[in-house]
């Protein structure tokens, strides 16, 4: 890298690799904002000619698009807050407590996450009918909080198993009960990896598709990902640049979130660079 | 009055059995060591006493109160950890704060304690700083310092200075014998380090594979060894450890090994397998009843350090500077006979018997 030859080899190999990573996020937003007569020209137009927003408002006024982003958010935010405390305090007692079986429980928890999750969807929905939740967000949020948990369980233990036994110990001894050793000294050691833990979990209910159709056929609980297909997408006709539109919405959550909390991320996917 | 007692206590993880049965009544004010090599038992006697570990059998006293299932919070020790584990994410102010803040204590009152702590460490100009953002030695000081902040009844050290370097070792050593000394409180310091062991404590606790070998003042232990163990490990240069038997001779005994040949005064039965322990110190070389072969010299400066073949083992000896031995040499030798010591080979057990030298 010490050449210019280098350094612009370099360059031009990374920002090939973005624009091609990127090119279709840009395609969408663009579509998105090119009035529907533009959309099936040939040959295409990359640059709309004229941008128009028809397709947000009406987005957002004749379809029950803002329903389903609510039922979304509702979904994300809180599985991602069950999978988060539960996997947390999970990931603390595999990781602090001696206990039998604690090993083979752990491995337990990880061969659930191998099962393919299409083998669990019918077990799940007679579980959710035999509950009386079929039909509802909360349905998902079990559903999700199954196969999130593992998953989370196994990157928030291998973030803990960096946190050094001292610390806590040392917080014993100063004073401090168990919860608040747990509070004043493992949580902040273990924020990165929380962090991370609740991004992929948030990425993943929001994300999830096939549960959701499973589970779910009402708009009073659809998230935007099976409601946005049913609603724009059928067997004759897609409505293209109604989807785009849609689509630039969905992802606007993540984006923000991401932007916010990048930096977290590469730490926590650093797991046990945690410096005692 | 003992202020910690350890009574019959055992402690083992699952099969691994760490601590066998410990009793151990330790005075008020007392600086005591707990010295071992590794694996030992040291930090977990430590951590159960904290109450980071639960006894699996036996008592543990803090004062006159049992504190087996006492929280570690509520026993009135203050702990400094191998690893220093200072709060990664707290200021060295709020590291030094927080077992205060833990007991409910007022704002201006933790400030002004924080400061007066941080000045006799001299951390004041520190903090504000981050944990990481400090050296080892001033990790040391503020893991120090919250234990300092507390006042309690007895501090427990695991080996804090292990991770310094040397000169700052033997600086934050003085330190600690001064600290001491001011509070007056109990002291339980671990190392596997025998030097700061000898330098620091009022007694010594030499513990080997979990078990108690000796509990006595440093030069109680020094010169007069329990056992194999202990002559063994206390001492640097250690202690020669030469096999042999006693045997009858004329009408009583003597001490009898290849190169070696000592009447015995009193103790002892013929037959018996006994060692022989000499310091490198009380032997000298020169002339005397006895030949050693000279195979290595190391002047170190101060002292040279020979190595010497007794009767097919090499043995160490300390001897002056100025003395010139010739690799390869036979040298004609003596031990200080009242300096000697005998261990029972099969037991181990420190034997009384009275040397003399042979008569020429
Ligand atoms: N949590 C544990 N689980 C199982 N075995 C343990 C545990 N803690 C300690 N041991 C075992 O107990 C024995 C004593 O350990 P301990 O940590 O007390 O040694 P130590 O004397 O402090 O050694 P060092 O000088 O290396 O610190 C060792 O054999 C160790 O393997
Ligand atoms: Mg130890």
């Amino acid at each position: 890298m010490k050449t210019l030859a280098g350094r612009i080899a370099f360059n031009l190999f990374a920002w090939t690799v973005v624009l091609v990573t990127a090119f279709p996020l840009i395609w969408m937003i663009l579509t998105s904002v090119k009035p529907q007569f533009e959309l099936f020209r040939i040959p295409p137009t990359f640059w709309p000619e004229q941008i128009t927003f028809e397709h947000y408002t009406r987005l957002i006024y004749e379809t029950p698009f803002l329903k389903y982003m609510r039922n979304s958010l509702i979904l994300g935010f809180t599985t991602t807050i069950v999978v988060v405390v539960v996997a947390t305090l999970g990931a603390h007692s595999l990781v602090r407590f001696r206990y039998p079986g604690r090993e083979r429980l752990a491995q337990m928890v990880l061969f659930t996450y191998l099962l393919p999750s299409v083998v669990l969807i019918l077990p799940l929905y007679l579980m959710m009918v035999w509950l009386g939740i079929a039909n509802t967000i909360f349905s998902l949020v079990i559903a999700y909080t199954t196969f999130a948990l593992p998953y989370a369980l196994w990157l928030l233990r291998s973030f803990m198993q960096g946190i050094p036994d001292d610390l806590e110990a040392a917080a014993l001894v100063d004073g401090a009960t168990r919860m608040e050793a747990f509070v004043d000294v493992i949580l902040p050691q273990a924020l990165p990896g929380i962090i991370s833990t609740s991004l992929f979990t948030f990425i993943l209910a929001w994300n999830e598709y096939l549960y959701a159709l499973v589970l779910v056929n009402t708009d009073e609980a659809r998230p935007l990902t099976t409601g946005v297909m049913s609603m724009l997408v059928s067997a004759f006709n897609i409505e293209w640049s109604l989807l785009m539109a849609a689509s630039v919405m969905m992802s606007l959550p993540l984006i923000i979130i991401f932007a916010f909390l990048q930096k977290y991320l590469t730490r926590g996917f650093g797991a046990g660079g945690v410096k005692g | 009055m003992a202020d910690v007692s350890f009574q019959k206590v055992r402690k083992a993880f699952g099969s691994a059995v760490a601590v066998k049965s410990l009793d151990l009544a330790i005075g008020s004010g007392e600086f005591v060591s707990l010295l071992g090599p590794s694996g030992c038992g040291k930090t977990t006697t430590l951590r159960m006493l904290a109450g980071l570990e639960f006894p699996t059998e036996g008592e543990i006293r803090i004062g006159d109160r049992v504190v087996n299932a006492v929280p570690p919070g509520q026993r009135d020790i203050a702990m400094v950890f191998q690893s220093y584990a200072p709060y990664p994410h707290m200021s060295v102010a709020e590291n030094i704060a927080y077992p205060l803040k833990k007991r409910g204590v007022g704002r201006a009152e933790r400030d002004a304690k924080v400061a007066s702590v941080a000045a006799t460490l001299q951390l004041g100009a520190l903090l504000d700083r981050k944990p990481r953002q400090l050296s080892g030695g001033q990790q040391q000081r503020v893991a120090l310092g919250r234990a300092l902040v507390r006042d309690p009844k007895v501090f427990l050290l695991d080996e804090p200075l292990s991770n310094l370097d040397a000169k700052l070792r033997a600086h934050m050593r003085a330190e600690l014998i001064e600290l001491h000394r001011k509070l007056g409180k109990t002291f339980i310091y671990v190392t596997h380090d025998q030097l700061e062991a000898m330098t620091m404590s009022d007694r010594i606790a030499v513990m080997h594979e979990g078990d108690l070998q000796q509990f006595g003042a440093p030069m109680q232990v020094y010169e007069k060894p329990a056992n194999l163990f202990v002559a063994g490990f206390i001492g640097s240069p250690a202690m020669n450890l030469l096999p042999g038997a006693l045997e009858s001779s004329g009408s009583g005994l003597a001490f009898v090994r290849q190169g070696l040949w000592l009447p015995v005064g009193a103790g002892g039965q013929a037959g018996q397998k006994v060692t022989l322990g000499v310091r490198p110190e009380d032997i000298a070389l020169g002339s005397g009843p006895f030949v050693a072969t000279v195979r290595i010299v190391e002047p170190t400066g101060h002292e040279t350090i020979v190595m010497a073949d007794i009767g097919g083992q090499s043995a160490i000896v300390r001897v002056q500077p100025d003395a010139a031995h010739v690799v390869g040499s036979e040298i004609p030798f003596a031990v200080r006979t009242s300096r000697l010591h005998a261990f029972d080979s099969v037991s181990g057990a420190r034997l009384d018997l009275a040397f003399a030298l042979p008569a020429s």
